[in-house]
């Protein structure tokens, strides 16, 4: 069992002082083994938080990142799972499934986290998932200033994935579950 | 091929009545026959006058006969044969036999007297063969009944107004005063100890220093030649020290050249302790070096008798 | 050609995963207790200039020559003896050794002289005439520092190659010509470098000897081991040859005429003494005394340190010759500092370098002192300091120098409990040995230490207070109150504060403050900032705010830099007068700091600070106040370029939080974004403007802005074509790699923007594709992302129903604006086509193999997933997927699944292998 955390545009401070004090009190060192972050958090601090979390941390590049050695995408192998990582903003249009699919193949992923949208979404598209965690401080969008605080957690475990959803709606955390398993003979 | 006596102490240090042993060791590429081997045990009192010091006899008598103090000489082995490489032939031999020990006088090497112990061994070979033969001295202190010794501190100063000689002008006018106390009853294994103090000085001091001195006396004739010498001197103080804080007087006294003291008939070694103050002056460049012993007009001094007793 | 139909809305209902509520999750276990943990996380640290110095450390001289290895042998040794080598390093460092050396004539002789062996001062002693001679030799000869040390060394080998050739008797001759060297103080700043070497030759000899001695105690002649010594032997377990040899090594030492060197060499074979009697104490007395007939004050300081450093060799750790030595050396300082001006040994008048030459020995016998814990109260009895350590005596004048090693290790607790008395101690001490100031400061800092512990506090700063204001000279009154400020704070004794801020304030008036005391001020302003949680309290000080005023330079920054740590700390600052106060420490940071020069550290520590305050200032509802604050803030900052993005950052924020309340407030979000339009122009980085253009026009569509949307995307695609000039000579990859996926995020945008009727629809996207031919950083990889993304763009701008829409109600999507306008579909389908082509000729142009393979796989995908597979397009990607195979080989995964894709697409058409 492998507990990966997908968190992203969290636009401190531009967009939001901190995170809601409610995540932070949930995101303590030591539970965590990876974290795998889409991008703009924006500033050095909240990289050293995230480490400070758990030291493996894997970030692509959002637009406004001030660390520009951040990569445009990032794959890693969890257990029995490739997981490839985008910050989203260069999808055209922004979260689109096909466009999405394109990348999943050129990263050859099982799972892929992007971002942007602010919005917390969840797809079985081909032979892949897509995910986007959302954003955790509830930062305006490009498209809408009406977003809800979330992110995500991969309870990864052989073949099988649980996704929670954490979702901070009126000021009190929501989790959902999401289950989906890896078919073997589904990717060559 | 060699011999070598060996003692066996290897300090080589007796008492008169302590018996004398060893081995005789002896090295041979081959054996060799003998005609005997031999001890010898010759002691000695050796005085010389030299020159200068006894003036008028310097003439007559230059090296004057030595005073016996023992000689014997004991057979070790009878005639025979030693055989090649090395062997050890234990030997013992009583230095005093019956004779009062007063006679035994401690080694001693000074300017004049020398008090020396040798032990030879000969082993003596046809006439065709040279004798091999081997000398080593030793060292006989005396055993003479300790003294109760409660050392007895005599006090000193050493003042403008103490000096016999001329001082410079500022020293007199300035003035200064050094005391202190030293022992004047010594064993000759311990050090020499005592204080001193410099309580006064307008002069900076330059240096204080604690000569110990050896007085030989010969008796010549009707004359009586004494030498006197620095055996070794001590500095204390370097420098124009703190004022009113006592400085120890630490003098180990050199072996070999003290004895204790020896009042004899035809000789006497005595010794003396001078406390030697130099001050600072501009003067010293302009002093030749020609009569070391003018006492100078830049020093200040006070000496005092010292007797120098053996220990158990 | 055909885009493929999209239903955005089915897509979404079909794929997306379910999920179900949950109560129980992997972070739910998460007990409060481990949350704090993570609370106060994002916390500023910077460069204190203060804190340094103190770890600087200069590169020794040369420190590759003493001896650290010491033999285990002599018992006890060990431990101290690490010490004494780490503190004859620190000696070496301390003291700047010039070049050459001016020495006596004496030592001259054994620098320079070639016969190596020295004539044996025993035995042959002649006569007062040795006196005289070194009388007569007067005058200085100079060495070289190089050539001085390299005799050493060699004479340190002679004496080992003597000693285990047999020839102990030259061993010994020559160590005593080493210490002779000793008598020479005339090297002045080379004496502790000499006395580390030449001792470290008397630590050799005394090793030596004391392994031959004790061997003999241990072995018989013949070589057979008769007994082994345990660290605590008694004398009378050694065997009288062994004590014999023993007694003899010190006759011979005894023999040496001058005092100084004879001291050296019976210190350094001085363990061997217990080979002779049990009880050492005594010896150890008398050299103490004998150290007293060293006038020269250098020479015996450093006599009395080779004594202590000897001393710790025994077993036994008495402490009386500690007391001693320090009581001698009281009084020779007090002699040094009554004769002012006279000579001292060879330092005439030069009595503050004298003095600090013999620091070290000063401290290091303190250290000695005070080392065992359990002999404390006595030490501090024999030393006269009191009758115990919970009685000092106050009024007992020291020497200060003494006085401040002493203060400097005794315990804190024994400091904390008299404090009183050692302040007056501290009082009545004082002395040119040492700074008094710096004494009360070893106080205060000691009283900080245990600051729980100390008693009667209001007494010890009303002296202390009293103590300062006597003092004339600013650097020395704000010296010891420095020191006391954590006190002062720490019990909260304001009146005491007032009244100290009040006088700085006054004396800052009234005469020109110096560096050193800007410093000292600084570090007393740094630490009333460090202690009070609240900005505000501390600017409502009296004085606070003047005393700020009147520093300047680095000490102001440094100040400035503080207080904006401490105010970003807390989440909001909503008080008006502070922010009003806070925003002149920023702006006086801002105007202190030359911006000119090279993006050091400290000026972007400094932007930083200021744009993490501007951050937090918090207007609450007041918007418009909020406005005008960064509207005074670009004109006060106007240097700190990353500001201004803060600052368009800050805008557009303040922009959606008006938006967010729903309120008829048009104007004021207009208000935020022509900010924006003013001030994003200043920012010099093309790439930077182009970021905050777009957040800025997103910004703007939330409002229904769209006529300003509009002239922000002209100006964004100014940018676009500015770039290569200034931001594209770089030739960065990085540059480029950042600016294509900005284009790429300006096509997603479009989808948002209704098409502007004057300009064509397509204008942007039109002026992105020329501008792909105009611009020469772009390589074919870049190009065809960008190509890729115009594509997928004409693709959803074909689509009935768009994505996603722009979320306020007046701004309408082009879905409904062009629906079934024949004209715009048509345009679509020719800028497609041109698209299409340009991306199969540009895959061509990329001269590395593998890439074009994978560009070839990219738009291949990209062409079957927005057109409908009919021939043309399956031919198109026929011949992209042969480029792909050639370039890459069959097994390529992504060539696989593109492969796959493709035939899903059109499983009829297209036959890849």
């Amino acid at each position: 069992m492998v507990l990966v955390l997908a968190i992203g545009d969290l636009h401190i401070p531009h967009r939001a002082p901190d995170l809601p004090a409610k995540f932070k009190s949930m995101l303590v060192p030591g539970k965590i083994q990876h974290i795998i972050c889409t991008g703009n958090l924006c500033i050095k601090e909240i990289h050293d938080y995230l480490k400070s979390l758990c030291p493996s941390l894997h970030i692509t590049r959002g637009e406004y990142d001030e660390d520009s050695r951040y990569p445009e995408t990032k794959t890693i192998t969890i257990g029995q799972f490739k997981i490839g990582l985008c910050h989203g903003h260069q999808v055209v249009p922004w979260g689109d499934l096909d466009s999405l699919a394109m990348l999943q193949r050129q990263l050859d992923v099982d799972i892929l986290v992007t971002g942007h949208t602010h919005q917390f979404k969840a797809y079985k598209h081909e032979a892949g998932v897509v995910i986007n965690p959302g954003s955790a401080t509830g930062a305006y969008s490009s498209i809408t200033y009406d977003v809800n605080p979330s992110f995500v957690l991969m309870d990864i475990d052989g073949l099988r994935v649980v996704v929670y959803v954490y979702e901070l709606i009126d000021g009190e955390v929501k989790v959902d579950k999401i289950d989906f398993k890896k078919t073997p003979t589904a990717t060559i | 091929m060699s011999v070598e006596i060996k003692l066996s102490r290897s300090n080589r240090t007796y008492r008169p009545n302590d018996p004398l042993r060893g081995n005789i060791i002896t090295r041979l590429p081959s054996s060799i026959s003998h005609r005997g081997i031999h001890l010898t045990l010759n002691a000695s009192v050796n005085l010389q006058v030299r020159g200068g010091s006894a003036g008028f006899i310097e003439s007559i008598y230059g090296v004057l006969k030595p005073i016996r103090i023992v000689k014997k000489s004991i057979q070790v082995q009878p005639s025979g044969k030693i055989s090649a490489g090395t062997t050890q032939i234990p030997f013992s031999i009583i230095l005093n036999d019956g004779g009062k020990d007063d006679k035994f006088y401690e080694t001693f090497h000074g300017e004049n007297i020398s008090i020396q112990y040798l032990l030879n061994v000969d082993v003596v070979r046809g006439y065709l063969h040279k004798s091999l033969s081997a000398t080593v001295e030793f060292i006989v202190e005396s055993e003479f009944a300790i003294l109760p010794i409660s050392p007895e501190m005599v006090f000193f100063y050493i003042t403008q107004d103490t000096q016999r000689h001329s001082l410079l002008p500022e020293l007199k006018s300035g003035g200064f005063k050094i005391s202190g106390r030293i022992c004047t009853q010594c064993l000759v294994s311990d050090p020499l100890v005592g204080e001193l103090t410099v309580e006064a000085s307008a002069v900076p001091v330059y240096s204080i220093d604690i000569h110990l001195l050896r007085v030989e006396s010969i008796m010549v004739g009707e004359n009586i030649a004494t030498e006197t010498s620095i055996v070794q001197t001590t500095q204390i103080a370097d420098g124009d020290v703190c004022h009113n804080l006592p400085l120890p007087i630490y003098v180990m006294l050199p072996r070999l050249l003290t004895c204790p003291t020896v009042f004899a008939g035809p000789f006497s070694v005595e010794f003396k302790v001078t406390i030697l103050v130099t001050f600072q002056t501009e003067l010293y460049n302009v002093q030749t070096k020609s009569d070391p012993r003018a006492l100078r007009k830049w020093v200040a001094m006070e000496s005092l008798p010292l007797e120098l007793v053996q220990s158990k | 050609m055909e885009f493929k139909l999209r239903d955005y809305r089915a897509e979404e209902e079909a794929y997306s995963l379910t999920r179900v509520s949950v109560s129980s999750h992997p972070l739910c276990s998460s007990s409060s207790s481990s949350s704090s943990h993570t609370q106060d996380n994002v916390s500023v640290e910077f460069f204190d200039p203060l804190r340094a110095l103190s770890t600087e450390i200069s590169e020794p001289v040369e420190d590759t020559f003493v001896a650290e290895k010491y033999p285990v042998s002599q018992p006890a040794s060990h431990l101290s003896a690490k010490e004494w080598a780490s503190f004859n390093k620190l000696l070496m460092q301390r003291f700047p050794v010039p070049k050459m050396i001016s020495v006596s004539a004496s030592s001259s002789k054994t620098i320079k002289g070639k016969k190596a062996i020295g004539e044996l001062p025993a035995n042959t002693q002649s006569d007062e005439l040795n006196d005289s001679e070194k009388l007569t030799e007067k005058g200085f000869k100079t060495v070289s520092q190089q050539e001085y040390i390299k005799r050493l060394h060699e004479l340190k080998d002679e004496i080992k190659r003597s000693w285990h050739s047999g020839d102990r008797v030259t061993s010994l001759k020559l160590s005593i010509k080493v210490a002779r060297l000793l008598m020479d103080t005339c090297v002045a700043q080379f004496y502790p470098t000499l006395f580390v070497l030449a001792t470290d030759i008397m630590d050799m000899l005394g090793d030596m000897v004391w392994e031959r001695i004790k061997e003999k105690a241990e072995f018989a002649d013949d070589g057979t081991k008769v007994c082994t010594l345990s660290d605590d032997f008694e004398a009378n377990s050694i065997c009288l040859e062994a004590k014999e040899t023993c007694n003899n090594w010190f006759r011979k030492i005894a023999s040496i005429h001058e005092l100084l060197p004879r001291i050296y060499l019976e210190l350094a074979i001085f363990p061997c003494w217990r080979f002779l009697r049990d009880d050492v104490t005594d010896n150890l007395m008398r050299l103490v005394m004998m150290i007293r007939g060293i006038s020269d004050p250098l020479a015996s300081a450093y006599c009395r340190f080779f004594l202590i450093h000897c001393a710790q060799k025994l077993p036994q750790r008495d402490t009386g010759h500690l007391v001693n030595c320090i009581s001698d050396q009281k009084i020779l300082l007090r002699q040094i500092i009554s004769t002012k001006g006279t000579k001292f040994g060879n330092f005439l008048g030069d009595n503050k370098l004298l003095i600090s030459l013999m620091e070290p020995t000063i401290e290091y016998t303190m250290r000695c002192i005070f080392k065992d814990p359990n002999k404390i109260a006595d030490m501090i009895v024999r030393l006269e300091l009191g009758k115990s350590p919970l009685e000092l005596y106050g009024k007992v004048p020291w020497i200060s120098i003494v006085l401040h090693y002493l203060l400097k290790v005794l315990p804190t607790e024994v400091v904390c409990s008299n404090a009183l008395e050692i302040l007056h101690l501290v009082d009545c001490s004082s002395d040119y040995t040492f700074d008094q100031c710096l004494n009360y400061k070893m106080v205060g800092l000691k009283l900080c230490e245990g600051i729980d512990q100390v008693n009667t506090v209001d007494a010890v700063i009303d002296e202390v207070i009293q103590a300062a204001t006597k003092k004339k000279i600013l650097d020395e009154y704000l010296k010891i109150l420095d020191a006391y400020m954590d006190i002062i704070l720490h019990y909260n004794m304001d009146r005491s504060l007032s009244s100290i801020l009040s006088e700085i304030f006054e004396r800052l008036c009234n005469e020109v403050v110096t560096e050193d005391e800007l410093s000292t001020l600084q570090s007393i302003v740094v630490k009333l900032i460090t202690h009070f949680d609240d900005m505000k309290y501390i600017f409502d000080l009296n004085y606070f705010v003047d005393i700020l005023d009147v520093m300047h330079g680095s000490s102001r920054s440094i100040v400035c830099m503080h207080i904006l740590t401490k105010a970003t700390r807390n989440n909001h600052i909503d008080d008006p007068t502070t922010v009003k106060l806070l925003f002149d420490v920023a702006q006086s940071l801002h105007d202190n700091v030359d911006f000119s020069n090279t993006r050091s550290d400290d000026n972007q520590q400094a932007e930083r600070l200021v744009a993490r305050f501007v951050d937090k200032v918090d207007h609450g509802m007041e918007l418009d106040r909020h406005l005008t604050f960064l509207v005074e803030c670009r004109g006060a900052f106007s240097s700190m370029n990353d500001l201004k993005e803060i600052l368009v950052h800050s805008s557009n924020l303040l922009a959606t939080r008006a938006l967010r309340e729903k309120k008829n407030n048009l104007n004021f979000i207009k208000s935020c974004i022509t900010f924006n339009e003013v001030t994003i122009p200043c920012i010099p980085s093309y790439a930077r403007q182009l970021i905050l253009y777009l957040e800025t026009a997103e910004v703007s569509l939330f409002g229904g802005l769209i006529s300003h949307a509009d002239g922000i995307l002209d100006s964004a695609v100014c940018c676009l074509q500015n770039v290569s000039l200034v931001d594209g000579l770089r030739k960065s990859n990085e540059d480029a790699d950042g600016i294509v996926s900005l284009t790429r995020k300006l096509c997603s945008f479009m989808l948002l923007v209704p098409g502007n009727l004057e300009q064509g629809a397509m204008y942007i996207p039109k002026s992105i594709l020329s501008l792909l031919d105009s611009q020469s950083w772009v390589t074919p990889k870049l190009r065809i992302r960008v190509l890729c993304s115009l594509l997928s763009l004409s693709a959803t701008f074909a689509q009935n129903e768009l994505p996603y829409h722009a979320i306020h109600e007046e701004v309408f999507g082009n879905d409904l604006l062009f629906h079934g306008d024949a004209i715009y579909s048509q345009e679509l389908g020719s800028l497609s086509r041109v698209i299409l082509h340009n991306m199969v000729d540009t895959i061509q142009q990329e001269p590395s193999q593998v890439t074009r393979g994978k560009l070839a796989l990219e738009a291949c995908n990209c062409i079957a997933s927005f057109f409908k597979v009919n021939h043309e397009i399956s031919s198109v990607c026929s011949k992209l997927m042969e480029t792909a195979v050639s370039c890459l080989g069959g097994d390529d995964k992504y060539l696989q699944s593109t492969n796959n894709f493709v035939h899903k697409q059109s499983p009829l058409c297209v036959g890849g292998e």
